[in-house]
């Protein structure tokens, strides 16, 4: 290569450096999507798609699926965009009104439903005009004061869109929003009932609004049932002091204590050391002597009480039964015993080196024999010649 | 008389000499002399990539490739045995000075000149592969940490250019369940970009520990007000989850996260470590080098073989393939002069990032550190304990471990 070539190369490299520094990249998965046009019967209000393939697949979180919009240069038509891959689908429009299985092919696909069992699909296009663009949007839960009769939510988008929330079985209002609509507001019917402008991330997300207007917001469900709370029990070696409990959900990292080690085991029932903690922790450890020895991370289920019986930082037995006092005391001492043996080995593999050597000057055994053999030889023709020279 | 006692003296020490020498180097077929066996404990793909551009660059040497899990410990025990040990190793740089303590590595530029090194290599990689003045690895690709986003929450604009912007950007959008930035805060690796962006350091590159040092203190101090914004537990699965679930908004996280991002469907961006505003300096992660080591016993009994095989994983070829599979950077700078290198942003921005990573340090000692950091982290982070007063704690400690283990 050149000087030339390589200077060449080197301004090539800077500037690709310098483009990164000054643009951030991106990588972008996008997923190829289907349009799905579905023309209900008249008393069909409100539709829904619900949408999978083969392999079980489903393009919807859950049942009813996806909200189709109403298409407003096409009356009487409704439209969604639906994963491509997504073949299999039902159309629904509340409890109890829905039609059969319907197996669309490659592409867009237009629907036609004269009742729940009749439907006919066309791969033409029975719609006059442009199919309106995929907009990603995520959806808001709102629970909004009584006296805010039919909430609405307005974005910005082309210009401010409003819409009404639908009220769902759950007593919270819904609606979606664009993902990159950046905030929106949420008003009620009288005059004056309007939120200040709210700005959430864009993912399903639930919006709580007080009468004076002020709201506050969760990206957990706080409607998904909590887990009553539940007792970890636990049996520790005889020389772990003041054993501490830490618990949390795995993998979202929410800890049961503000600061570790968490909170010290108290005196339970039968010679068990116990403590509360909430139902929805999945992940233990427990540690004892100021946190100078401590078990690995221990997975329990969820909403369940436990009884762990642990005879080294490695080795634990959990059981989600109450284990009679004296059976743990047994086994704490035969794990006691495993864990002294075994607490051996691990010794032996971490002076690996040492070993090394061992086996290294095993090895030369041999060679150092031959030498001293040699030095003997040496020694005695010494004294053999230094004598003969005396005489 | 001292003449003749002088000579048997000569033929003993040859005779000493010949007897340790020769164990393992008689009786080699010339099959046996053209095989070469190498070790590693990567993914499949990886091996199958190294062992087809083998097969490709070097066709008359039989490449044995062999998977070992437990690879470090492995080679501790068998290393000095040639009927035992393999010929070369694939593994990470760090763990380099263990094995030239121990005595069972050959220096690269016994088998390839130093000079030609030079040429072909970025020179940070055979930085990290340097120990005590000897290169013990042939470099192959390197791996760093970087800042990703999740486009959808974070647009390009709002990319922290800086640490107090990311503290910024992490205040206002830290709520209800989701984080501005996630990382993780309590573990040696991670935490040790910010040290080394305050100029502090774990270890440095002549063993010294620097954990009570007033830079690594003034990192460790910095950092706390970011912790403050994350989750409390900070183990890997929960991180990568968070990110990848749509729970945070930025991590730092390896490569490895990359492709995990992409099947999810994130629109995943990738941009320059954050300057931290008190330094100057962006946040300096560790950088790790993978590349293959030579055993003492193949580079004297195997020589042809070993630098056939050793020139042949030079070739930019391996490296480019290797990268891709790995979805690290390659080590041979010519690489850098190919398309399907310099078209791949996330290996591009790597190499960027690179040029502010400190290597992992490669003496044996640093094994003491990881675990002592990650205490001292634990304390400072999770138990609220005094910064400093943790610092000099755990620099004491990993003084009195290290004294032990020499």
């Amino acid at each position: 290569m050149t000087k030339q070539f390589k200077k060449v190369v080197t301004v090539l490299l800077a500037f690709t450096m310098m483009f990164f520094a000054f643009m951030s990249m991106q990588v972008k998965a996008q997923e190829e999507r289907s349009a799905v046009y579905v023309n209900p019967p008249e008393d069909w209000s409100d539709p829904f798609l619900w949408a999978w393939d083969e392999e079980g697949n489903n393009a919807f979180a859950s049942w009813p699926g996806g909200e189709m919009e109403a298409d407003p240069d096409n009356e009487g038509w409704y439209y969604i965009w639906i994963p491509s891959w997504a073949d299999h689908m039902i159309v629904s429009a509340g409890e109890g009104i829905q039609t059969g299985e319907l197996i669309k092919e490659d592409g867009n696909v237009w629907i036609t439903i004269a009742d729940m069992e009749n439907a006919e699909l066309s791969q033409d296009a029975l719609t006059d005009g442009e199919i309106p663009a995929y907009v990603e949007k995520f959806k808001i839960h709102v629970s909004a004061p009584e006296s805010w009769e039919s909430p609405t939510f307005t974005y910005s988008a082309d210009e401010n869109v409003s819409k009404a929330l639908k009220m769902g079985d759950d007593g919270w209002y819904t609606g979606n929003v664009p993902v990159d609509a950046g905030s929106f507001t949420i008003s009620g019917s009288a005059e004056g009932q309007e939120t200040e402008s709210i700005a959430t991330d864009p993912a399903e997300v639930w919006i709580t609004i007080e009468e004076d207007e002020s709201f506050d917001f969760t990206y957990n469900d706080p409607n998904a049932i909590q887990a009553p709370d539940i007792n970890v029990n636990v049996t520790v070696p005889g020389d772990w002091d003041t054993p501490c409990l830490w618990a949390w959900s795995a993998p979202d990292g929410t800890n049961a204590f503000t600061s570790w080690p968490g909170e010290a085991f108290a005196e339970g029932e039968e010679g068990w050391l116990s403590l509360q903690v909430p139902g929805w922790i999945n992940s233990i450890i427990v540690s004892a002597n100021e946190g100078n020895v401590q078990t690995t991370d221990i997975s329990v289920e969820t909403g369940k009480d436990v009884w762990i019986t642990i005879s080294g930082s490695e080795e634990y037995e959990v059981s989600y039964e109450a284990v009679e006092v004296q059976a743990t005391e047994e086994a704490k001492e035969a794990d006691e015993a495993d864990s002294a043996e075994t607490a051996e080995e691990p010794e032996q593999a971490e002076t690996p080196v040492q070993t090394q050597e061992e086996e290294k000057s095993g090895t030369n055994v041999g060679a150092i024999t031959v030498i001293v053999v040699i030095c003997i030889i040496i020694a005695v023709l010494a004294i053999f010649f230094a004598r003969k020279k005396k005489k | 008389m001292k003449k003749i006692i002088a000579s048997f003296l000569s033929i003993a020490m040859l005779m000493g000499l010949l007897c340790g020498c020769g164990a393992g180097g008689q009786g080699l077929t010339e099959e046996e002399k053209n095989t070469i066996v190498i070790w590693h404990d990567k993914e499949e793909a990886v091996a199958e990539a190294l062992l087809a551009q083998l097969q490709e660059s070097v066709p008359d040497v039989d490449v044995q490739l062999e998977h070992k899990s437990n690879l470090t410990e492995a080679l501790k025990m068998v290393g000095n045995d040639p009927k035992a040990a393999p010929d070369l190793y694939f593994f990470a740089h760090d763990k380099i000075g263990v094995y030239a303590e121990m005595g069972i590595l050959t220096p690269i530029t016994e088998l390839i000149p130093k000079e030609n090194l030079e040429k072909a290599y970025v020179g940070m990689t055979l930085d990290a592969a340097t120990y005590k003045g000897e290169i013990y690895q042939l470099p192959i690709y390197f791996e760093t940490l970087l800042f990703m986003y999740n486009r959808l929450y974070m647009p390009d604009e709002r990319v922290p250019a800086t640490t107090e912007e990311l503290y910024a950007y992490m205040s206002e959008k830290t709520r209800g369940g989701h984080y501005g930035f996630v990382e993780q805060h309590s573990t040696a690796y991670y935490s040790a970009g910010w040290i080394h962006g305050f100029g502090g350091y774990i270890m440095n590159g002549e063993g010294e520990v620097g954990l009570e040092n007033p830079e690594t203190i003034a990192a460790l101090t910095y950092h706390k007000k970011f912790v403050e914004l994350m989750p409390g537990e900070s183990e890997y699965a929960t991180v990568n989850t968070l990110f990848q679930e749509g729970k945070a908004h930025a991590t730092i996280g390896g490569p490895w996260m990359v492709s995990a991002s992409r099947t999810a469907g994130m629109d995943l961006g990738i941009a320059p470590m954050p300057v931290i505003d008190e330094t100057g300096l962006p946040i300096s992660p560790y950088m790790g080098v993978q590349g293959v080591q030579v055993l003492k016993y193949a580079a004297e009994n195997k020589r042809e073989a070993v630098v056939k095989v050793l020139s042949g994983l030079m070739q930019p070829e391996v490296g480019i393939a290797l990268a891709k599979v790995s979805g690290c950077a390659p080590a041979v700078e010519a690489c850098y002069e190919r398309e399907e290198v310099t078209s791949d942003d996330v290996v591009m921005a790597m190499r960027q990032t690179a040029e502010n990573t400190i290597p992992m340090p490669n003496c044996p000692e640093m094994d003491i550190m990881w675990t002592v950091a990650a205490d001292m982290l634990v304390n400072i982070n999770m138990s609220g304990q005094d910064v400093k007063a943790s610092c000099e704690a755990a620099q004491q400690s990993a003084e009195d471990l290290i004294r032990k283990m020499q």
